[in-house]
């Protein structure tokens, strides 16, 4: 309401101005009328855009976001287990097994075109040790893989995205290896696809 | 003559009127980390000032922004607000029409200056990228105060 109202006065003003500079042109010299006239337009020019628009100020400023390339990887557990016993041997076979699926792998990363590799410390291993990523979120699981020093693609494909996935462990030996034990220290990376 | 003295006087007034709006500064926000699996950690910023003051008639503030190619989320939200009620919490997005902020801001006197803390919170998830790739945001944010 109280808009319209100062918009009718505005309209009001105008109509008086404009009455003003007819009798202004119809004088022959400068008078009071003039003045008036005078104040009347520099009123309507000071304050017009008040009367009429709505707007009485505006202020802006930068706000700028800046995010760095973050890349996380972390296991659900520091140790796996693996024991290879009489339970897991079976009569005539050579290969006898242990698995383990108790541990979980959970990565972020926003940079683009990202993959996940696995590798062992060890050199040399008694044993063979395989991995294999299970129901990845992201990406997609490479084969299984043995484990050694070298870096070999676990999840390919995980691009910019938070996900994880389960690591499943398999020990194999072979009678003939006799006993002994491995401890690995294996590494997981988010590298360069 | 007496016309221009005029104009100079009314327009002497309103400087001596200070702005209708202003705000304190720029600022930078960064993300830098977050959780694996997770999301990445939001950047909240506190150290900016809103100062307004009350108009001839109820009044309220807006805001806007202008972002071209966006890739991450930016929130304001008005706090410790002195005069009027603040909005909930402004999803600042390129091009957006400017949306209420501050409403119910009454009319003077007083003109003193009111003010409120600027809380902008930058987030992103992993998939919206990095700023090397994409680039930084840098929006232009725009307060307007007009009659409500």
């Amino acid at each position: 309401m109280k808009r319209e109202s100062g918009a009718l006065e505005y309209h009001w003003v105008l109509g008086y101005i404009s009455s003003l500079m007819k009798e202004s042109i119809q004088q022959p010299k400068p008078s009071k009328l003039s003045f008036r006239l005078q104040c009347l337009i520099v009123f309507a020019l000071a304050f017009g855009c008040l009367a009429n628009g709505q707007t009485y100020g505006s202020a802006s400023h930068q706000a700028t976001v800046q995010v760095s390339q973050v890349t996380l990887i972390q296991v659900s557990s520091g140790s796996v287990n693996l024991n290879i016993s009489g339970a897991n041997a079976v009569a005539g076979q050579n290969t006898m097994t242990a698995n383990d699926q108790s541990t979980s792998l959970l990565w972020g990363t926003n940079v683009s075109q990202r993959k996940i590799t696995a590798q062992t410390n060890l050199a040399s291993s008694i044993f063979a040790l395989k991995l294999l990523a299970l129901s990845p979120t992201q990406g997609t699981a490479a084969p299984e893989i043995t484990l050694n020093s070298t870096p070999w693609d676990l999840v390919l494909n995980i691009g910019k995205s938070s996900g994880s996935c389960q690591l499943q462990y398999t020990a194999v030996a072979l009678a003939s290896q006799g006993t002994g034990s491995d401890a690995h220290t294996i590494s997981l990376t988010i590298t360069v696809q | 003559m007496l016309f221009l003295s005029t104009t100079s006087f009314l327009i002497a007034m309103q400087h001596a009127n200070a702005q209708p709006i202003s705000i304190s500064g720029n600022i930078t926000m960064s993300i830098t980390t977050g959780v694996a699996g997770g999301g990445l950690t939001s950047a909240v910023n506190t150290t900016i000032t809103l100062s307004y003051r009350r108009q001839n008639a109820l009044a309220k503030i807006t805001v806007g922004t202008s972002c071209p190619a966006q890739s991450f989320t930016l929130k304001v939200l008005a706090t410790s607000v002195t005069d009027g009620t603040g909005a909930p919490e402004v999803n600042l997005v390129n091009g957006m029409p400017a949306t209420d902020f501050i409403t119910s801001i009454p009319a003077k006197p007083p003109a003193n200056v009111r003010t409120c803390t600027l809380q902008y919170t930058a987030s992103s998830t992993f998939a919206q990228g990095n700023s090397i790739e994409d680039g930084n945001d840098v929006h232009t944010v725009t307060y307007t105060i007009l009659a409500q």
